[in-house]
């Protein structure tokens, strides 16, 4: 009696760890990523094969690689960095959207995309001084104050990018 | 409409103008070949021009948003 329950439970343990249950089986090796990147005035990636992409989500920061599960993202000012075969890109985002699609597709959209190198400390400094002095001189939730605290914003992470300490 | 909860929507901003102010915030402090380039994406005109009977009249520039539709 006790042997063979003994037997039924050893066959029960061996057939259920062949089949795998509440998981998917693995996909095939994943060929990396697609990543669509575009401006208005500008395609910068167009179906590209790469790594993976680190993307300034408004919620957080996340990276996108192979077989990421869908994910739709507003992004907030900050560093876009494009990781692939040739080394990392790293573009400065005032916004936008990220979205990744099944089949390891991201498409991300941006009102304009910067190189660092392209942006000045000393400017990022003024207007980040400019813009804080106007929207505390300005009227509390007018438009022009909301202005002034984007522009604020805005300064403040380029200062992040670029290794400044505004506060 | 739910609730705004961003300062810029509270104060009656939208998003697009939002995007727009940032975008405009980073191409201010860029350094000058690539600012000049960048600069070129801010300008922007108007044209205006009157139907009538499903026919498009005339364009003509408009110097301001305040002075159309009177």
């Amino acid at each position: 009696m006790v042997l063979s329950n003994a037997l039924v439970a050893a066959r029960r343990t061996a057939t259920s760890a062949l089949r795998r249950h509440l998981s998917t089986p693995a996909p095939a090796a994943s060929t990396g990523m697609t990543l669509n990147f575009n401006l208005p005035q500008e395609t910068l990636y167009s179906g590209a094969a790469v790594d993976s992409v680190v993307v300034p989500g408004a919620m957080g920061e996340y990276e996108v690689t192979a077989d990421h599960v869908p994910i739709v993202a507003e992004l907030k000012a900050g560093t876009l960095t494009i990781k692939a075969e040739g080394g990392e890109e790293k573009y400065f985002v005032p916004g936008g959207f990220s979205l990744t699609h099944e089949g390891s597709t991201t498409d991300i959209v941006c009102p304009e995309a910067v190189k660092l190198d392209d942006l000045d400390p000393a400017a990022v400094t003024a207007n980040y001084e400019a813009a804080k002095a106007r929207a505390s001189s300005a009227e509390a939730g007018s438009p022009d104050a909301a202005e002034a605290l984007i522009e604020v914003e805005v300064n403040r992470a380029m200062g992040g990018a670029l290794g400044l300490s505004l506060a | 409409m739910t609730t705004p909860t961003t300062f810029w929507r509270l104060a009656g901003v939208s998003y697009v103008q939002y995007v727009t102010k940032a975008s405009s915030t980073v191409r201010a402090a860029l350094k000058e070949p690539a600012k000049s380039k960048a600069m070129a994406q801010e300008a922007f005109g108007y044209n205006r021009s009157h139907w009538t009977g499903g026919e498009q009249g005339g364009k003509t520039k408009v110097d301001a948003l305040k002075s159309v539709g009177k």
